[in-house]
């Protein structure tokens, strides 16, 4: 088995403290700060407005009223500052420790004793809308190399995503999404048993893995164009046992033969992209899926599915977390995204799924036959969308 | 990167993009930086003090390379994350009625 790449992340006394408690300072702006902003908008702002006879129509009109708002500014400001440092944390971990982070990946690479892969593509252009500015305030988001063979940016994300993560009470397991995805697939399609599945924009596969746990027979496939997020990611599945291939590819041209996949899947994805590129994505899935072959995006819920103070709070990031094309997106039907790229549009679906390993078997599985409601995004549920390809 | 070799790095600690504004003064926005920056630090210092009362607690008498060993057990981390979430409470005191 390969050493583990993530006993290599060694954090001083004082690091470790650090990405801790920036840890708790991220949950405090995203979950207790979060609900004040929304007691305050309940309690004064709204019906402020509609004393002034101003009632919100939209989200934007909610976030318009909100700019000025002293509770609104030291939320967004403590937000935006917990989102950098939580890659700011990990920063001076990962240089002091990178001789032997990139060495594991190396070895990882060379001796692939689980029986993974790693294709990488120098010669790929990367779209404008991973470079042009870093995503998520990540410095280098999965994609900047610094030197030969670099694995710095897939670390710091890595590293960072944990800190990210630690103490939001759904995100705890590493794949969590993952391991909720295959579930609701096993469930909801239990003749698929897929043999070739696909993670487009798999970063280091973190949410790929957990459909080894589920479809040990399944060939595993993951593609990003961020070269150190995929050298990360061998090193992390090596580690672990499970064989992926990872290779450096766009997901709006893969490839890959027609009908290669009979699952792909993505997560936390399309929203990073223009929706241009988003249809180009949609249709590649089309030319990749055999026949019966089915689709599941893991997304934020789109603009129609949630109420305009909800959509207020989800466009934030648009601006203020470097995702520019959040809002176009969010604003899409998925359904008709869907049916543009090919698919039939009584297989298309879009809904929630319950997040598995907070839930347990019996919720999850009443939550998928519809018996009982799911949570809402990100709190106890997840927003897929997809469709299944005509047999 | 000027300082990197093959085998040593030194990541930016800025990102690429436009750095938003939320206040009217954008010197406001730098002094949050600063208070959470603080903030923080206090966090970690905090949490040195308390690796140190609990190795004199156990042992006594410490070295400096016990204090920088020290990991708390499971209860110890449950007590250090409750306090982080008490002192961010009390520090991020927004003018909200309870």
């Amino acid at each position: 088995m390969s050493a583990d790449i993530e006993a290599q992340f060694k954090p001083t006394h004082d690091e470790h403290a650090r990405q801790r408690f920036v840890s708790m300072l991220r949950k405090h702006a995203i979950l207790d700060m979060t609900q004040k902003l929304k007691a305050r908008y309940d309690e004064s702002i709204e019906p402020q407005l509609q004393a002034e006879g101003r009632s919100p129509k939209s989200w934007r009109d909610i976030s318009k009223a909100m700019q000025d708002d002293p509770v609104y500014r030291f939320y967004s400001s403590t937000r935006y500052n917990a989102q950098e440092m939580c890659f700011m944390s990990v920063q001076p971990t990962i240089e002091r420790n990178f001789s032997d982070l990139k060495k594991t990946a190396s070895q990882a690479a060379a001796e692939a004793t689980a029986g993974g892969s790693l294709t990488l593509d120098p010669g790929l252009e990367l779209p404008s809308y991973v470079t042009r500015l870093d995503i998520h305030l990540a410095p280098g988001y999965t994609h900047r190399e610094y030197t030969e063979d670099d694995i710095a940016s897939g670390a710091v994300v890595a590293f960072g995503g944990k800190v990210f993560t630690g103490q939001h009470p759904y995100r705890r397991s590493y794949g969590a999404v993952g391991e909720s995805v295959s579930y609701f697939v096993d469930k909801q399609f239990p003749d698929l048993k897929p043999k070739h599945i696909l993670d487009m924009g798999t970063c280091s596969g973190k949410n790929l893995v957990p459909f080894h746990d589920r479809f040990p027979d399944a060939e595993l496939h993951g593609i990003d164009v961020g070269a150190p997020a995929l050298r990360f990611g061998l090193a992390y599945a090596e580690h672990l046992g499970v064989p992926v291939h990872f290779s450096q590819q766009n997901a709006e041209q893969t490839r890959f033969e027609d009908e290669s996949f009979d699952l792909i899947t993505s997560s936390f994805f399309l929203h990073e992209v223009p929706v241009v590129a988003t249809r180009r994505i949609l249709a590649e899935c089309y030319r990749l899926l055999a026949p019966g072959g089915v689709m599941v995006h893991m997304e934020l819920p789109n603009e129609n599915a949630v109420s305009d103070y909800e959509n207020f709070f989800w466009n934030w990031d648009t601006r203020n977390n470097n995702e520019p094309f959040y809002t176009q997106f969010r604003s899409q039907d998925p359904a008709a995204l869907c049916s543009e790229a090919g698919f039939s549009k009584d297989s298309i679906f879009a809904r929630l799924i319950p997040d598995y390993a907070s839930s347990g078997v019996e919720v999850a599985d009443a939550c998928i036959a519809g018996d009982r409601p799911t949570p809402p995004h990100g709190k106890g549920g997840w927003f897929v969308f997809g469709a299944r390809k005509e047999r | 990167m000027d300082e990197s070799s093959p085998d040593s790095i030194k990541l930016p600690r800025s990102t690429k993009g436009t750095r938003p504004s939320f206040f009217d003064d954008p010197s406001m926005d730098q002094m949050m930086t600063f208070i959470l920056e603080l903030t923080t630090e206090v966090a970690v210092l905090r949490e040195r003090q308390d690796s140190l009362e609990r190795l004199l607690d156990e042992r006594g008498t410490l070295s400096r390379a016990d204090v920088e060993a020290f990991r708390p057990d499971e209860d110890g981390e449950a007590e250090r994350t409750q306090w982080r979430e008490a002192f961010l409470e009390r520090v991020l005191r927004l003018h909200v009625p309870e």
